[in-house]
């Protein structure tokens, strides 16, 4: 008897705390919630786990809508519900939204409601593992290349293919056709699992004045320096412009985590084999090359020092006018052509190429997928909608800027991106580099350009490749050689790389 | 056997209060099961696996595994040395603590004011104060080192750039933020001592270094227990400071401490499970500092009955 009262305690207890939690997500959210209160309730002895994460997780959701995160739901008069959860900037928010609200106009007979929730990146990871763990899974939400391996052998997500035309697949860059598939055993072959929200690539950018104050020709876009026409540009650019005797000009900055792979991509480097099971690092004299040209630029004055960097950093330096190179991602072309942020003339290039390479300029590009969850209820509604958010010609008009004069991200669509966008960029009805060409290069590949995701992209985690760019300023100091570099970190690489890729294995259920 | 008794006797008024008695011992308790037992336990099966939050926990049990890796992590006992090297700060803010609360225990003017100044870093936000001294440390442009170049012609040290100094910079920043909550205590320690004692003492003759040696200082020993055991875990635990000035960990991972490193593993690199073997150690660990503690405060805590 005693108990009973105990277990009914117990189970009020925790339904005032989760409806305590409710008061800021929606309806639907506690609805479920309330429904694993009485299932636990009525447990009696109170298997309190599902409460739990139940309990936890509205609390989480009630956390984060104080650190910036939002949902909203809208309405119609169907039966179906999808929830839809995701991480965004606040003005890309505003335009999703919108097209969240056409597509329930579209389908209003058929959505009863859309809860459409936005998050910060950070927030978002943490958020995923919560609901994971509580098996409770939004329909929609992102998957990232790295991520679609696991996400399918664990049984999270749908396959796309039959859901989804052929026509829509085919009209996003090969690119984000190809790293969203998995067969099962190798990623880039078999069915598809994502639709891109988007995709970005690392380019490099030089500031215009300082080419001109300096008398110097601008980078040709359709032919990258190599290695040595660089060091020879940079080292015009690097000057001591007021006569202290102090350098306060300098040809590049480079940030080690992020802009040091696309010089190195650039002379062939491969930081592990085919499979991805060896670190190659020790013996890799592609590696040796680039690393020493990279690393020389630091040691002969053509960007700021160690010191100096821990001062300020590339990109302020960059922004301040006081490096002629630096690394723009596309995600930085809206801050860059803002003159607020940045009051110099400048456009795009691509990063110098090695002797050892292909002879093509390289970098890295990223891209984020939407994906439908094998739990949804609707699936069919859920991968209508993600088709709707990344390939929508409406859409992607005004995130690229097309129709909004903003832009946010470049078409995923890539007629749109070579036909009306480039038309806007050219008019000037786009605020944009007019050497977008060299960014497309990257996307689709040419004689000059070529790009891939970074080889971290295609492993568990990159905790391989923190030990190696950490550590390079060591080189950059002059307290060890390149070779004894490399010889040292291998080991370390190659053990938190067996680490991951026993994690990896780990991943399935 | 009488409890039973008089249960069966009780009236329903007494019945219905006990019933409203259980629901107030639920609501702590259904809190404690909830926010610390559950995830205690949680994070203690978690540590025997090769959970990653996404794949499943259960399926994934490796026994003492993490446990036995981490004994050869090169990276954990280096953080674990900069977590308690960064202790040397403790003693320093201890002492300093000491000197301006016995500063301040006098009738002199601003009194107030200057308690209030040593205790706005306190209330301070973390994150807000960690930005605030990243600054104040920069290489070129920190208040720092426009002083030191001010002052000698000649560029200061790389406050967070290098090795040796980004630990001196990092106990710098401690003991300032942490000052302000060891001078009240002592100042609320120093003011419980009967002003009697320091009469009688002078009647005796003894000067001021006599008084404080064996009256002060003595007397404030319940209060330095306090603050050694509270700073002792606080130590242990050091990581917005940390991630805020060093968000990589300093050079060569020189300013890391546990606490970061276990973060970096558990939510940048995805190892949930051995995160959880780190955070489990370092539970022990302090266990294990504050048992002892507790042990050996016989022999030097005095009070005043």
């Amino acid at each position: 008897m005693r108990k009973k009262f105990l277990g009914i305690a117990m189970a009020s207890i925790m339904g005032l705390s989760t409806l305590a939690g409710c008061a800021t997500t929606t309806v639907e959210e506690a609805g479920e919630a309330e429904v694993d209160t009485q299932a636990a309730a009525s447990e009696e002895s109170g298997e309190a786990k599902e409460t739990t994460e139940a309990t936890e997780e509205t609390a989480d959701a009630a956390a984060s809508t104080e650190d910036g995160s939002s949902s909203d739901s809208l309405t119609g008069n169907g039966d179906k519900t999808l929830h839809v959860f995701l991480y965004m900037q606040e003005h890309e928010k505003t335009i999703y939204e919108d097209l969240v609200k056409k597509f329930v106009d579209e389908h209003k007979d058929e959505i009863k409601e859309v809860v459409f929730e936005v998050t910060t990146q950070d927030e978002y990871n943490q958020k995923m593992i919560a609901n994971m763990t509580a098996n409770d899974m939004p329909d929609v939400f992102y998957v990232g290349p790295a991520a679609v391996r696991s996400y399918v052998d664990n049984g999270y997500i749908l396959p796309l293919d039959d859901y989804v035309d052929a026509d829509t697949i085919g009209s996003v860059w090969g690119t984000t056709q190809e790293i969203y598939r998995y067969d099962g055993t190798n990623v880039g072959k078999g069915s598809l699992y994502a639709l891109p929200k988007d995709l970005s690539c690392f380019a490099f950018a030089y500031n215009k004045d300082l080419f001109d104050a300096a008398g110097l020709d601008y980078p040709d876009p359709n032919k990258p320096y190599t290695y040595d026409e660089f060091v020879e540009v940079c080292k015009k650019l690097t000057i001591d412009k007021d006569g202290d005797g102090e350098v306060d000009q300098w040809g590049v900055a480079n940030a080690d985590q992020w802009g040091m792979t696309p010089y190195l991509y650039s002379n062939g480097v491969k930081f592990l084999n085919e499979d991805m099971t060896k670190v190659n690092v020790a013996n890799n004299e592609q590696l040796k090359e680039a690393l020493t040209f990279y690393t020389d630029l630091t040691k002969n004055g053509l960007t700021p020092s160690v010191e100096q960097d821990t001062a300020l950093g590339g990109y302020q330096r960059w922004l301040d006018g006081q490096v002629a190179f630096y690394a723009c991602g596309t995600w930085d072309v809206a801050a860059f052509m803002d003159n607020a942020t940045f009051p110099y003339n400048w456009d795009l290039c691509g990063w110098p190429v090695g002797p050892s390479g292909d002879g093509k300029s390289h970098t890295w590009m990223g891209s984020v997928g939407y994906c439908v969850s094998a739990t949804s209820e609707n699936p069919d509604l859920a991968a209508q909608l993600i088709a709707k958010l990344s390939t929508d010609e409406d859409g992607q008009r005004e995130v690229s800027g097309i129709t909004s004069g903003a832009s946010i991200q470049l078409p995923n669509i890539t007629d749109l991106a070579y036909g009306e966008f480039k038309d806007a960029v050219n008019s000037g009805k786009v605020p944009y580099a007019s050497n977008v060409d060299v960014i497309f290069g990257y996307f689709d590949g040419n004689d000059n350009y070529a790009a891939s995701l970074q080889e971290t992209d295609y492993t568990y985690n990159a905790e391989w490749f923190t030990p190696f760019w950490s550590g390079v300023f060591n080189i950059k100091n002059g307290d060890i050689t390149v070779e004894e570099y490399l010889q040292q970190v291998e080991p370390e690489m190659q053990e938190a790389l067996d680490e991951a890729i026993e994690l990896q294995n780990s991943a399935t259920k | 056997m009488a409890s039973k008794k008089q249960k069966i006797h009780m009236s329903a008024m007494a019945k219905r209060e006990e019933r409203w008695a259980w629901l107030f011992i639920a609501a702590p308790f259904v809190g404690f099961m909830l926010f610390m037992a559950y995830p205690i336990v949680f994070a203690l099966i978690a540590s025997a696996s090769k959970w990653t939050g996404i794949n499943s926990l259960w399926g994934n049990m490796v026994g003492f595994r993490n446990y036995a890796k981490i004994l050869t992590d090169d990276k954990f006992w280096k953080a674990m040395g900069t977590t308690i090297i960064y202790m040397i700060g403790i003693p320093i803010g201890m002492i300093l603590g000491m000197l301006i609360a016995m500063g301040l225990n006098r009738k002199i003017p601003g009194k107030r004011i200057l308690t209030t100044m040593y205790y706005v870093p306190v209330v301070s936000s973390l994150v807000a104060v960690s930005i605030l001294w990243a600054w104040v440390f920069n290489y070129d442009y920190g208040l720092l080192n426009g002083i030191y170049k001010a002052l000698t012609g000649m560029h200061g040290p790389n406050w967070l750039g290098d090795e040796v100094m980004v630990k001196i910079s990092l106990i710098i920043f401690m003991v300032w933020k942490g000052l302000g909550g060891t001078v009240i205590l002592y100042l609320a320690g120093l003011q419980n001592i009967p002003r009697d004692y320091y009469e009688a003492a002078m009647i005796d003759g003894a000067n001021s270094w006599q008084k404080f040696k064996s009256i002060t200082l003595p007397l404030l020993s319940p209060v330095t227990f306090y603050v050694l055991i509270t700073s002792l875990i606080g130590g242990f635990q050091v990581f917005v400071e940390v991630q805020v000035m060093t968000p990589s960990g300093g050079p060569n991972y020189s300013s890391a401490t546990v606490v970061f490193y276990l973060y970096e593993k558990a939510f940048t690199n995805g190892q949930l499970g051995y995160g959880s073997a780190v955070a489990v150690i370092l539970a022990i660990i302090i266990f294990i500092i504050t048992a002892i503690n507790f042990r050996g405060q016989d022999k030097w805590v005095k009070t005043i009955d």
